[in-house]
């Protein structure tokens, strides 16, 4: 699928009102419909990189052009289906900017899961992996307070679902509640010009809630090969936490990762915005950085870069918000620094890039 | 002058408001159990199950006031995280029934739902498990 086309589909989405008052539209009583989208523009005033919606993206805005809709544009439909009995299953089927250069659209979840009680579940098939607090709904941008998720806090990890089996398990202790997951599989993941394979990929997520305050924390390991390299293993923890009592928000999310070929990575960002009726502004503070001193690899600031956010959200009508960001992104390696590709020659450590995004988010 | 008028019709909007706006409960079936206003905003916002909430029409009056009173969020805020629990097949959002009675009837047939309606349309039915005010 082209640019132009899933345009086309998001617009007529929008205008033809396919927008009803929530989202899902129950089919009979065994499917139900329901799908998001992002049509979004970014601009860069930096010429010696393209700034990309994540590290992914064979190229976006500054460089090759100065405005691009590649970094946050996409489309998602979703089926699911509930067989009754505990048994059900769900589709999500995403068209973005992959690392192909087009929208060719891709299975992001799609499995079936059968609930033994209220409190305990197994999935069969692709889930996307739980890694960070919002990883597993960062390309539904109406779910987000921002236009992204911080692109640092994404760099850690190449493998972004996984194929296999995992087991959900909600405990409650007073008034905490605790969602549980394991879950064991494999992986791949499409960069430009090469693959990542990920196996043995094991998983352990914690999701606590105590009425607003949440905290996750996370494990992940697996045995990679990237590019014809030898096999070799990764590892990731991370801890978020959120508080949201619905006027303002603080949230934050942190992860560190080991490749035994790249080395290791330490991401993390803060964030809060304060909700003054139907505007939500907005600010956060991210960072990347690559505190070791050899790697095999030889980088040893792959990624680096920080980035100071400021911005809007504005729910201007029933399922439809609309956000505008400004983000200054320090570069602090010439190693793929987590926001660009095509790095220029005359690109230098120290160089800042002025980003401005805007974006219309959509579910129905 | 004008700031007089502009006050006066403001405050007689906000006084009709004032009288408009009814008492909203949440009601249990007869042969529940007690439940506390952290349990229902936890089951409304998609944090706990155990009990299967069911909602009014979305962008209803009555549907504004409960989410505001019993979760401090509006449509916006609890529209997007049910889109996030949805969209991650964790779940579908409460199921809407299309008024008040239809709420008492699916709450009176059925010990593991809950739901909100005008404290005025309470019967002998089911059960006021929480006033909202």
């Amino acid at each position: 699928m082209n640019f132009k086309l899933m345009v086309a589909v998001a617009v007529s989405i929008l205008v033809f009102g396919a927008v009803p008052s929530r989202a899902g539209i129950p089919i009979d009583q065994y499917v139900t419909l329901s799908g998001f989208g992002t049509l979004g523009e970014v601009y860069s005033d930096y010429r010696q990189a393209d700034f990309t919606g994540n590290f992914l993206q064979p190229s976006g805005a500054g460089h090759s052009r100065s405005w691009s809709p590649t970094p946050d544009s996409d489309l998602g439909a979703q089926a699911d289906v509930n067989l009754g009995n505990g048994l059900s299953g769900v589709v999500q089927v995403i068209s973005h900017y992959d690392p192909d250069g087009n929208y060719k659209p891709r299975f992001e979840w799609a499995n079936i899961k059968y609930a033994f009680t209220s409190d305990l579940a197994v999935r069969l098939g692709r889930t996307l992996l739980p890694t960070y607090e919002r990883s597993d709904s960062e390309n539904v941008g109406y779910t987000l307070p921002w236009v992204r998720l911080p692109n640092e806090i994404r760099y850690s990890n190449s493998a972004t679902h996984g194929d296999g089996i995992d087991v959900l398990y909600r405990v409650k202790t007073g008034a905490v509640t605790q969602d549980l997951q394991v879950q064991w599989g494999r992986t791949s993941e499409e960069f430009p010009g090469a693959v990542f394979r990920g196996k043995d990929l094991v998983v352990l997520s914690d999701t606590l809630q105590y009425g607003n305050a949440s905290v996750h924390v996370a494990y992940q390991s697996m045995k990679y090969t990237y590019a014809g390299m030898p096999p070799a293993h990764f590892r990731l923890a991370s801890a978020g936490f959120t508080y949201d009592p619905g006027t303002w928000f603080v949230t934050g999310d942190s992860n560190y990762a080991h490749y035994d070929f790249f080395g290791d990575f330490f991401a993390w960002y803060l964030s809060s915005g304060v909700r003054l009726g139907s505007f939500t502004p907005y600010a956060i503070y991210s960072k990347e950085h690559a505190p070791t001193s050899a790697p095999p690899s030889g980088l040893t600031s792959l990624g680096n870069e920080r980035t100071l956010t400021a911005g809007v959200r504005w729910d201007f009508a029933k399922s439809l918000d609309f956000k505008l960001q400004l983000q200054r992104v320090s570069i602090d390696t010439l190693d793929a620094p987590a926001s660009f590709t095509k790095l220029q020659p005359g690109a230098r450590v120290g160089d800042k890039a002025n980003v401005v995004s805007l974006a219309v988010d959509f579910v129905f | 002058m004008k700031t007089s008028a502009l006050s006066a019709l403001l405050l007689g909007v906000l006084a009709a408001a004032g009288i408009r706006a009814e008492e909203i409960v949440v009601i249990v079936n007869p042969a529940a159990g007690p439940i506390s206003k952290e349990q229902i905003a936890d089951l409304y916002l998609g944090r706990s199950g155990g009990l299967t909430p069911v909602d009014q029409p979305v962008g209803s009056a009555i549907y504004v006031e409960f989410y505001k009173k019993a979760t401090g969020r509006d449509i916006a805020q609890v529209k997007a995280l049910w889109s996030r629990i949805l969209f991650t097949g964790r779940g579908l959002p409460p199921k809407q029934l299309p008024d008040s009675a239809a709420v008492k009837h699916a709450v009176a047939a059925n010990p593991n739902v809950v739901g909100y309606i005008e404290k005025s349309a309470v019967d002998a039915s089911v059960k006021v498990a929480l006033p909202l005010d």
